[in-house]
């Protein structure tokens, strides 16, 4: 047997091979071919990039819809000719035909077409990306820190929009309906990135770097959105949800956030959850208004406990829906779907009504409280923090009662 | 005649002692290296003997094999207990001294044991060392090429900072065109005397290098050294003016510049803060918790001023509570200049105080920094 026949034998034997594996596996390819198709149907796809809500998303919409289809359409003209050439000229035997090298003006042909088209992208492209760039036109401003693993941000006083005193939250970026906001967006410990498909692309939240990036929503609606940049343990649960409200809704969640603390009821089991707050919880969350026993107000001293030097301030944390990150809910299944599932006309009012107790997630908040770290993947063994010098980075577990998480809850609740 | 292991032992000996000799004035401290030094002298001084005793553990005597070529003389063991000389200062001096030996003895056993091997390829000592060449060649040039360029380079340097800036940068433009010229002159004229090349070179090579040696002993010039007495680099300072050499290029940083949260403008007396977003100036600035945050001042005005942000209170004696003034200032600025602050606040400003950036000399003229 000379080399070209045992060349031939053993692509034959593969070929062999081959086609039993594709027998064999023939369903599950089917499956999975069916379920991948099926996938495009979806309707609940709250991160599709597809969708755009937003002028912002809208003018990256316009760009991909179009270098999609001839990028698709070149993909297809090539898989087809290589089927065709794979077939057509499937080694049957035949003698090797004769070789030939350099044909000019077919190389100058298929290099042209493809720099011209490359060319016409380019100019659209780079149109999009100075619009997406602009600053000048900005309406409102809304810092964005990224740290491990959630993000803060904090409205500067902007008095064309109510804010006379800084705001600070968490989670869930609140905006108003037809308004160019612009993120400064900026991080604490590592490299986050920030994006809600439905109203912008992505950009990277750098230490020691502001990068801005535009937001502007069409309609009321709540959008999704996740940290595209993997930024350690619990990348995936770091999650963010932009709320859209008509201008009116969004002066009074204004008006909300800058109302003064109101300290829970004498006697009352909240009042013996602030007891908690301020024993535990002070460390590092920041309740503005909250004054200690002495009268003194508390300021929360994150920077000597967590790493990235910051946690979640939790004034006004029922006026959320989500905490740890946007992880959990704060409202039950229920709640939450008629949140989400409102129209563009109640949206606003569902989410202005918070969390009250009826509505409240108690399972995944009593959950969180008894022990963080099974919740939410986070370097917090006490034993390990050598790394960090001894900070955290997540909440820790903090030994709490039964009795005492059920204390917190209720003064939680009042954090409306 | 002395056999090669008593050359290595006594060479090690004889540099132990004036390296004994040395550390004594060097270190004015006899105890550790003192004594390690004595050990590695009587202990090599011991082996030495041996050596010469034994001709090197060699039992037999063996008729010399007058067919072969003999060999040819070897630096590498003066060169090894030279080396073995640095391990030992360095184990009780520094750890630079040490990985210096390290390197030597490492570098020198190769050559050793490689110029060993090829003495014995054959009885042609051309092809000996034609073998040798092949094998350590590759290594030595790059090496030596190496050593040599830092040489010239940290000569050249110590040059730079021993004359003052201007000679520095007309220098820096005589050497760079004279290294022009002769490149020109090497490539337009390629059947140039390859002698007379190597010449210019080498020449060029130890004028600098001479050079350096003479700036080194000089010192470097007085600003730098009083800057570096007086620690100016570190940008600290609030009070009256204390250095007059600071850093005017500080704010030249080109991360710092391609991330400003805020440039503060003095104008006609007047302070206001451009934020980025913001399309008109402001009076106040909201900055993060816990992060840095850059700031430009630019100075418009015909004086020279600095930026102070006047950060409230710090502990500087526990458990006495006892506090100073927590400020953070750029340097003076000129007319049309441009200083930077970073500033990083972990904590809002206490109830009824606020975090502050101004301008000594300016009155009434402030900016609000304020931490959510």
């Amino acid at each position: 047997m000379n080399h070209s026949q045992r060349h031939r034998n053993l692509k034959n034997q593969l070929a062999s091979v081959s086609l039993v594996v594709v027998k064999k596996y023939r369903k599950i390819s089917g499956v999975a071919l069916a379920s991948m198709l099926a996938s495009s149907c979806a309707t609940n796809a709250p991160q599709d990039t597809w969708q755009p809500k937003g002028p912002n998303a809208k003018l990256i919409d316009d760009l991909q819809q179009p270098v999609f289809a001839v990028a698709g359409i070149i993909g297809l003209i090539v898989a087809v000719a290589v089927v065709y050439t794979v077939i057509k000229y499937k080694d049957r035997g035949q003698p090797i035909p004769e070789q030939t090298h350099g044909k000019p003006a077919l190389e100058i042909t298929l290099t042209i077409i493809p720099a011209l088209i490359l060319a016409v992208v380019a100019v659209f492209t780079f149109g999009a990306i100075f619009k997406l760039a602009k600053t000048d036109d900005t309406e409102m401003i809304i810092n964005v820190t990224g740290q491990q693993w959630w993000w803060e941000y904090d409205y500067p006083v902007q008095n064309e929009f109510g804010i006379t005193q800084p705001i600070i939250s968490s989670g869930q970026l609140v905006m108003p309906v037809g308004t160019k906001v612009l993120l400064r967006e900026t991080s604490r410990d590592v490299i986050h990135s920030y994006w809600i498909p439905a109203l912008n692309g992505k950009r990277d939240a750098v230490p020691g770097r502001v990068q801005t990036l535009r937001l502007e929503a069409d309609a009321p609606g709540i959008f999704a959105g996740q940290c595209t940049e993997f930024c350690g343990l619990s990348h995936a649960n770091m999650r963010m949800e932009a709320i859209a409200l008509s201008k009116a809704d969004f002066a009074k969640w204004v008006s909300n956030q800058q109302a003064k603390y109101v300290a829970p009821a004498k006697d009352s089991l909240a009042q013996q959850g602030e007891a908690v707050f301020l024993n535990q919880c002070v460390r590092c969350h920041q309740v503005n208004g909250l004054m200690r026993a002495d009268g003194t107000p508390v300021i929360a001293a994150p920077d000597e406990n967590v790493w990235s030097g910051a946690a979640p301030n939790l004034s006004h944390l029922m006026s959320r829906n989500t905490f740890a990150g946007a992880t959990f809910d704060l409202l039950s299944k229920q709640c939450r779907d008629e949140v989400w599932g409102a129209s563009s006309d109640e949206i606003g009012a569902k989410y202005l009504a918070g969390v009250s107790e009826d509505c409240l997630n108690q399972k995944d908040l009593r959950s969180w409280l008894r022990n963080a770290p099974e919740m939410k993947p986070m370097y917090a063994n006490p034993t390990q923090l050598a790394a960090t010098g001894g900070k955290y980075r997540g909440m820790p577990y903090l030994a709490l009662s039964e009795d005492d998480i059920t204390k917190l809850v209720a003064y939680l609740l009042t954090l409306k | 005649m002395f056999s090669t292991g008593f050359k290595y032992f006594i060479g090690v000996t004889v540099l132990s002692v004036a390296a004994l000799i040395m550390s004594l004035f060097v270190l004015d401290q006899f105890a550790i290296a003192g004594v390690a030094i004595s050990m590695l002298i009587a202990v090599t001084a011991l082996l030495a003997g041996i050596a010469v005793v034994t001709r090197d553990g060699q039992t037999t005597t063996a008729t010399p094999d007058s067919s072969k070529e003999l060999v040819t003389q070897s630096m590498w063991p003066l060169v090894t207990s030279i080396g073995v000389v640095l391990l030992a200062l360095g184990l009780v001096t520094s750890a630079l001294v040490f990985f210096t030996g390290l390197v030597v003895v490492l570098g020198a056993l190769v050559e050793w044991m490689v110029q060993s091997w090829s003495e014995r390829a054959s009885k042609d000592v051309n092809y000996n060392a034609l073998a040798r060449k092949r094998i350590l060649n590759p290594i030595e040039f790059p090496v030596l090429a190496a050593l040599g360029l830092g040489v010239i380079i940290y000569s050249f340097s110590r040059i730079m900072l021993a004359v003052d800036k201007s000679t520095g940068a007309l220098l820096f433009i005589l050497l760079g065109s004279v290294v022009l010229i002769a490149g020109i002159l090497f490539v337009l004229k390629p059947n140039l005397n390859r002698s007379l090349v190597v010449a210019i070179c080498a020449l060029g090579a130890v004028g600098i290098f001479a050079t350096g040696i003479l700036s080194a002993t000089t010192g470097m010039r007085e600003e730098l050294v009083e800057a570096a007495a007086e620690g100016h680099f570190s940008h600290a300072e609030c009070g009256p003016e204390e250095s007059k050499y600071f850093d005017k290029l500080a704010e030249g940083n080109l991360s710092l510049r391609s991330s400003v949260d805020a440039t503060i403008e003095l104008a006609d007396g007047k302070l206001t803060a451009r934020v980025v977003g913001f399309n008109q100036p402001q009076n106040s600035v909201t900055i993060r918790r816990a992060t840095s945050t850059n700031f430009i001042f630019h100075n418009l005005d015909a004086n020279e001023y600095r930026l102070v942000a006047d950060l409230g209170n710090r502990a500087v004696a526990e458990p006495d509570g006892k506090t100073e003034k927590n400020l953070v200032c750029t340097q003076l600025t000129a007319q049309g200049s441009e200083q930077s602050l970073v500033l990083t606040i972990n904590k809002p400003a206490p109830v009824g105080t606020s975090y502050v950036l101004s301008v000594p000399g300016i009155e009434g003229q402030t900016i609000e920094l304020v931490v959510p």
